[in-house]
């Protein structure tokens, strides 16, 4: 049995204990309404049950004696209940623990726990259950069986197989057919050669069927009786002995007079009078008739029918209503043009291609939908064989078809197109490739113009630098300067006094005056701003290394008497390979950028003291290239998906934009200071403004591949330009006005395409000459090229 | 706190409803309620969130505005159709039964008679409503009364379509408020201004309407029924607008010997009105003697009134200080047009009054008589086989002052063979003309009245290849192609050019060494020089038309057109003039014709094209670079913008190619 009945029983059970509790406090304090709870019936006795049981556990804690004496005799009342019993005990276990917990009243333990073993002597006897210690010396009860006392009497049920519905066959293996109701094996009846014995010796007894009752495993045996029913059901016939299926109808209702009449009531007299009422109704039609009112019944004629159409002014009190907003009134039919004429200009007349695409197409796509023809006089005009076809779907139209108010677009495409600078008005800028400087060997990493404008310096794979004169296209200088590094970067210092130019290779950065092209003066003012430091670099290792010896950033040295000779004066060493070199603006600081280099990465070289510094303790993300802020200090870092701007008086993060980019590859200021473009390995190039966002402002995709490099003029002249893998340069006219209020114009302005794509690489790099409109590009075919 | 709103309990969801739902709804069956939203005017909508509203589903399904369908469940007749159905069921038994009688009485008698008074009333709350939606309704029914009567289209319904429109028609006359009309290849378009609205209807031509294929007629008939309803209310209103009696007299005997419009007789409310009115129509009935006598006195001061007005296509008005509105025409054809009153009815009114009109028996009388008696014709005959109802059916009537014809004439012989006869009684076409009748033929009505005056009859005379017929309602659009301008006011730039020089190859080659056509070039090449484009200074001239011909001269040309580059160009042409005038005064000291100068006009067609094909060039570069310039949306906004102007635009240029080729093909035909 499941246990949850059982304790629903024992909820119920418990009524009159709760009934009992309530009697209690009833006497305490309620005295006058006690009658009154007594008289009331057990049901709702049982309805309260609940709300009794737990004002009964709450009352335990607060009048133990009482409540205990009332469990008590509760427990006197009904102890035939087994459950309740039980329950009754456990809640007596509970009180008397109650008191030890509180541990508040000694008295009160006292009084609690006499009377409790009191109660315990007396159920002795009648409790179904003995007491003996388990393990750990707590009582532990060991119920006897319970006896179910069932009130019916059962005792016909036959012992039957209790095995269900299933078939028999399953215990073919077995000696018995399945377990009675006391689970005992029912077992197999005797078969086969010792029946057969049997059976030779016995006649086939009467009603034997031949068949095994399946619920018994016995054979079936039936009377005489039920064979006969069985016959009858197979014929269709009526099973019971005796039974009319046709019985004489009884006639409840006859039709014969009866004698006596049931009512002896005379007839009454109006059974005999001519009715008065009917006369009058009869005169009066009479009269109707004789006045010509009612008229025999004629059929109306048609054409009275027809005349039932009665036309009124129906607008006679006419009102405007406003329109309901969302009804559409039904557009009419455009008027025909001049080609549904039926003689219409010849010109009109679709000529043979024309015709014959209109008869092959569908009737849905034809745009019109008749031929234009040509009759020369009216009376060769012959129906129009489409007509009820097309006023049918015009009706069609009218209640079939659902009615959108289309927004006509009535706007001047001209008013659209961006007002965009005259192109005359955008000149001069790069068209065409005008020289071009062979003689590097591999890709040619980096070029740059010198301040002046007359020679561009080239870096690349082999690690030479060179020097080309612009004009003319030949190279003037070149030195080796690592035999293992490429050569990634050059740069000009832009001062104009002094020529210095800057090579990164591996680690180093070569400072290198190349005074074979130089005229005097200027070498030597240039070697007196690289030699100007190599004092202050002696006196500073005592005054930085505060006792402990801390390598310093960068190792100022010289390259070698080799080298020196061909006037690469000074080598600056950090601790790893230099991809990017930018100069301040004003010569004495430039920043070099090793993307590798982890917290190292961004290095700020002071040419004035040859010191090197590492302005970011921990960078985050990679750094891809730094720049200086053309006026202010401001020093931007762009790291593979940010651009970062710091102040580096206050030394401070200024701004952080956005260029949701995936990776940037280059970044360069507008000279104005205002403006940033970014060019990104992932094909696009962006223009930020600074003023007004963190997020692009225009976003160019013209590329097919990557960008590497993007650079603006210097020079005032409104100009960028990017190189892209992809082989081309592209040149953009970017103008920025000093009014906050417009924003930049940018009108792209030429594809420059010469360069070869050598193995998925095209233009490394760009750099405008400082005042034409010329650039020069470095490829990774071996060439520079000068555009102009 | 608001409480949490459930999906599809408001907005969209509801506000729209499947067709399924709406039948459900009204507890109708689908035939009646398309006939409800027929007379209703209700029609399905477009969702904007159909998903939204169909919940998900995909399936396509039709939707109704909610409020719509709750609209139609106050509907009266809603009730007519449950009555109607309800008799259905008893004729249905009855006829189960065999009781035809029963039946018949019951259709006869319980059938509910709809009535849609007061949806017309509710459709169209102002008459001006109603006569915005009259379009279809007319088309609809001039349609049905040209129909045979068949099993779906009862001869009732026929005549009522016809006495309706007859009754319009005879409204439109009265009032003179036709103001254009069109001969299509689908029939005749109509347009009337009544009461300020613009009604356009269609007539069919009287020919058998072929009414197989998926037509259902029990939609149209629906649609019929409503509309006869408000055509008839329409007429009752025009008719007492213009102080008529509505309905008017109508005559079944004449209707059956066909005299159609004639067979209605209009009257006025009051007796000024009704003598003018019937005048016409009781001439009708008269004898023809008595009418001669009657018009002729009428016809007298009738022309002593309008002659000063209207005979004068020459005369000028100048000095005449009209009421009228003005016509402002502008000068440029990109300038804006200036929408400007129609003509008055007044005018409309007098176009024809003057004339007498006789319809010979191969036209059609229907539109031609109600074109002219709305133009104001009150005489006209026809061919007593056309039907009852002529002003005369006597070909030789003295005051047949126009005849309108559709046959060519005979050969001249056989025409003099006849007239030769002398004072024949009987003025026959086309054996016979009649002195001082004008022959035209029934296109010159429609051009008169759409052009809103008398046009030279000559171009319309029998056999006469008639000018094209142009719709009255195409207005000339900035782009489109007009053909009722010149070919060299609408064409581009450049274009004339390129045409020829493509066209070249096709062309045969036509060698004439005319002195004439040589100067004819000299003068060309002078003007260009001049700086004016060779096209405009030749095409004006009927001489120069065959100038093409002069372009055609077998030439050393190619290594010329290599030669002359942009660049090249630019910097020879003053060289170029020079030489060229030399060259011409050699040939005139010669006297001989010039071999080269030919070349040149060619090369100089060259050279247009060129200079223009770099011109276009360089345009589409700079708009390619404006639009690269634009924002993704806009450029698909100009994307979509531009698809209209281009296609537009190539159909004005296939056109006008085609317009150029038949000028070329004419006046070689001309030349030869």
């Amino acid at each position: 049995m499941a246990p949850n009945p059982r304790k629903r029983k024992v909820v119920t059970r418990d009524a009159p204990s709760a009934s009992e509790s309530e009697e209690e406090l009833a006497d305490g304090l309620l005295d006058g309404i006690l009658s009154h709870s007594e008289g009331e019936s057990d049901v709702d006795q049982e309805e309260d049950a609940e709300s009794d049981t737990s004002s009964v556990i709450e009352g335990l804690s607060d009048e133990d004696e009482e409540d205990a004496e009332d469990e008590q005799a509760s427990s006197d009342t009904d102890p035939e209940d087994g459950e309740a019993g039980i329950r009754e005990q456990m809640r007596k276990l509970k009180t008397r623990d109650a008191p030890t917990r509180l541990n508040g009243v000694d008295h009160a333990l006292e009084l609690d726990s006499r009377p409790a073993e009191n109660g315990l002597e007396e159920q002795e006897e009648g409790r179904n259950y003995t007491v003996t210690t388990d393990a750990n010396g707590n009582p532990r009860y060991l119920y006897k069986e319970i006896d179910p006392v069932y009130d019916s009497d059962d005792s016909d049920a036959e012992a039957t197989n209790t095995i269900g519905n299933i078939p028999l066959s399953y215990y073919d293996e077995y000696p018995h057919i399945g377990y009675d109701i006391n689970g005992k094996k029912i077992m197999r009846p005797a078969k086969g050669e010792a029946l057969d014995a049997l059976l030779d010796q016995i006649d086939i007894p009467k009603g034997w069927t031949g068949l095994t009752d399946p619920a018994t495993g016995k054979p079936l045996n039936l009377s005489e009786e039920e064979l006969d029913v069985l016959k009858r059901l197979t014929r269709n016939e009526v099973v019971e002995d005796g039974y009319d299926p046709y019985p004489d109808m009884v006639y409840y209702f006859s039709g014969k007079q009866e004698v006596m009449p049931l009512s002896a009531a005379p007839e009454p007299k109006r059974r005999f009078v001519p009715s008065k009422h009917e006369a009058k109704r009869v005169m009066k039609i009479v009269k109707a008739i004789r006045e010509g009112r009612i008229q025999p019944y004629k059929p109306p004629s048609e054409e009275e029918e027809e005349e039932e159409r009665v036309y009124y002014d129906v607008w006679a009190d006419e009102k405007p209503r406003p329109e309901n907003s969302m009804h559409i009134a039904a557009p009419k039919l455009p008027p025909p043009g001049y080609d549904a004429s039926y003689h219409p200009p010849k010109e009109y007349l679709p000529d043979k291609n024309e015709e014959a695409a209109w008869l092959e197409a569908d009737e849905e796509d034809r745009e019109k939908d008749f031929l234009p023809k040509n009759y020369e006089a009216l009376r060769k005009v012959p129906g129009y064989e489409r007509f009820v076809k097309e006023r049918f779907e015009r009706s069609l139209d009218l209640y079939l078809a659902p009615r959108v108010r289309r927004n006509k677009l009535n706007i001047d495409p001209e008013s659209l197109l961006p007002k965009l600078p005259n192109p005359d008005d955008l000149k001069p800028f790069p068209t065409t490739c005008a020289a071009i400087f062979r003689g590097q060997e591999g890709r040619v990493r980096s070029v740059s113009f010198d301040p002046n404008g007359i020679f561009v310096a080239s870096g690349g794979d082999d690690g030479y630098v060179r020097i080309w004169e612009l004009l003319t296209g030949r190279q003037v200088w070149n030195v080796k300067l690592s035999s293992e590094d490429a050569v990634d970067a050059v740069k000009w210092m832009p001062t104009k006094d002094a020529s210095v130019l800057t090579a990164a290779a591996g680690e180093s950065v070569y400072l290198i005056v190349p005074y074979s092209i130089l005229s005097p003066d200027v070498e030597q003012a240039s070697r007196a701003i690289l030699d100007a430091g190599w004092g202050y670099a002696a006196a500073k290792p005592s005054t930085t290394t505060n006792g402990v010896t801390k390598e310093p950033p960068g190792k100022w040295a010289r390259p070698g008497t080799k080298l020196e000779s061909k006037g690469v004066l000074v080598q600056a060493t950090v601790r790893s390979a230099i991809k990017i070199i930018n100069w301040h603006r004003k010569g004495d600081y430039f920043a070099t950028v090793s993307p590798r280099g982890q917290s190292s990465a961004v290095a700020i070289h002071t040419l004035s003291k040859h010191l090197t510094q590492l302005p970011f303790r921990r960078l985050k993300g990679i750094a891809q290239t730094a720049q200086f802020h053309p006026s202010k200090a401001i020093f931007f870092v762009a790291t593979r998906n940010t651009i970062r701007s710091y102040d580096l008086a206050k030394q401070e993060l200024v701004k952080i934009l956005q260029p949701g980019a995936k990776w940037i590859s280059s970044i360069d200021v507008h000279p104005g200071g205002d403006n940033i473009i970014v060019g990104t390995y992932d094909k696009r190039l962006l223009w930020h403004d600074l003023d007004l966002s963190t997020k692009p402002y225009k976003t160019l995709r013209f590329h097919q591949e990557a960008i590497r490099a993007v650079r603006f003029h210097q020079g005032g002249l409104p100009l960028f330009a990017d190189a892209s893998d992809d082989g081309s340069l592209q040149i953009f006219h970017g103008k920025v006005v000093g009014d906050l209020m417009e924003n930049a114009t940018i009108v792209p302005l030429k594809v420059l395409k010469g360069h070869k794509v050598k193995s998925r690489l095209g233009v490394m790099d760009v750099d405008w000459h400082p005042r034409e409109p010329w650039c020069v590009s470095a490829g990774a075919d071996g060439t520079c090229r000068l555009w102009n | 706190m608001a409480r949490i709103q459930k999906k599809g309990k408001a907005g969209a969801a509801k506000n729209y409803i499947t067709r399924t739902r709406a039948v459900k709804k009204l507890q109708i069956s689908l035939p009646d309620f398309r006939r409800l939203c027929i007379f209703k005017g209700i029609y399905p909508r477009e969702p904007r969130k159909k998903k939204t509203v169909s919940k998900g589903s995909t399936a396509a399904t039709t939707f109704y505005y909610t409020k719509d369908i709750q609209y139609l469940l106050h509907e009266p007749l809603l009730a007519k159709f449950r009555e109607h159905k309800a008799v259905a069921k008893k004729i249905a038994r009855a006829l189960g039964r065999g009781e035809s009688g029963d039946a018949a009485r019951l259709e006869r008698n319980l059938v509910p008679k709809i009535k849609l008074d007061h949806i017309i009333k509710e459709r169209y709350p102002t008459f001006v409503d109603a006569l915005r939606d009259l379009d279809d309704a007319l088309s609809m029914l001039f349609l049905f009364a040209n129909l045979p009567s068949s099993e779906h289209v009862p001869a009732k319904t026929i005549a009522l379509c016809q006495k309706l429109c007859h009754e319009f028609e005879h409204y439109v006359i009265v009032s003179h408020s036709l103001r254009r009309s069109f001969l299509s290849i689908k029939g005749i378009y109509y347009q009337a201004t009544i009461q300020g609205q613009d009604v356009l209807w269609l007539v069919p031509y009287r020919f058998v309407q072929r009414t197989g294929g998926d037509i259902d007629f029990r939609i149209m008939g629906t649609f019929v029924e409503f509309y006869t309803t408000l055509l008839g209310f329409v007429n009752y209103r025009l008719y007492t607008s213009v102080g008529l009696v509505y309905p008017p007299k109508f005559n079944a005997n004449m209707d059956a010997q066909g005299a159609e419009l004639s067979a209605f007789q209009i009257e006025g409310k009051s007796v000024s009105t009704n003598g003018e009115r019937l005048h016409g129509e009781v001439s009708a009935a008269a004898t023809s003697e008595a009418q001669e006598v009657a018009d002729r006195i009428a016809n007298v001061p009738d022309a002593e009134e309008d002659q000063p007005e209207n005979l004068p296509v020459a005369q000028d008005d100048e000095e005449e200080n009209t009421e009228t509105i003005d016509k402002f025409e502008a000068v440029a054809p990109d300038a804006d047009v200036l929408p400007q009153p129609e003509a008055s009815s007044a005018e409309a009114a007098s176009l024809f009054a003057p004339y007498t009109f006789y319809l010979a028996r191969e036209t059609p009388r229907a539109p031609l008589e109600f074109i002219l008696k709305a133009f104001g014709c009150k005489r006209v005959g026809w061919d007593a086989t056309l039907g009852e109802g002529a002003f005369t059916t006597n070909e030789s009537d003295p005051f047949i002052t126009h005849q309108i014809i559709d046959r060519t004439p005979l050969p001249a012989d056989a025409a003099e063979a006849i007239d030769g006869g002398g004072a024949a009684p009987r003025v026959q076409w086309p054996r016979s003309t009649m002195p001082g009748r004008i022959y035209v033929q029934p296109q010159w009505v429609w051009d008169c009245i759409n052009q809103g005056k008398l046009l030279r009859p000559d171009l319309y005379g029998p056999g006469a290849e008639l000018p094209p017929h142009l719709s009255p309602w195409m207005k000339p659009k900035k782009g489109e192609y007009d053909p009722k301008l010149p070919l060299h006011e609408q064409e581009l730039e450049g274009e004339a050019e390129a045409f020829e020089e493509d066209d070249e190859s096709a062309s045969e080659m036509e060698v004439t060494d005319d002195v004439e056509d040589a100067r004819d070039a000299m003068e060309r090449e002078s003007s260009v020089e001049a700086g004016e484009g060779m096209h405009v200074a030749s095409s004006d001239d009927e001489e120069d038309e065959d100038d093409d011909g002069g372009d055609q001269r077998p030439a050393v040309e190619d290594e010329w057109e290599g030669f002359d580059s942009d660049a090249e160009s630019d910097i020879s042409e003053g060289e170029a003039a020079r030489l060229q005038h030399q060259r011409e005064l050699e040939a005139e000291a010669t006297g001989n014709p010039l071999e080269p100068e030919v070349e040149t006009a060619r090369s100089k067609n060259a050279v247009v094209r060129k200079k223009v094909e770099k011109k276009r060039k360089e345009q589409a570069e700079e708009r390619e670079r404006q639009k690269m310039m634009l924002s993704n949306k806009k450029r698909k906004l100009l994307k979509r913008i531009e698809y209209g102007s281009n296609k537009r635009d190539a159909e004005a240029e296939n056109l006008r190619r085609k317009k150029r080729r038949l000028d070329r093909t004419s006046s070689n035909k001309g030349a030869v």
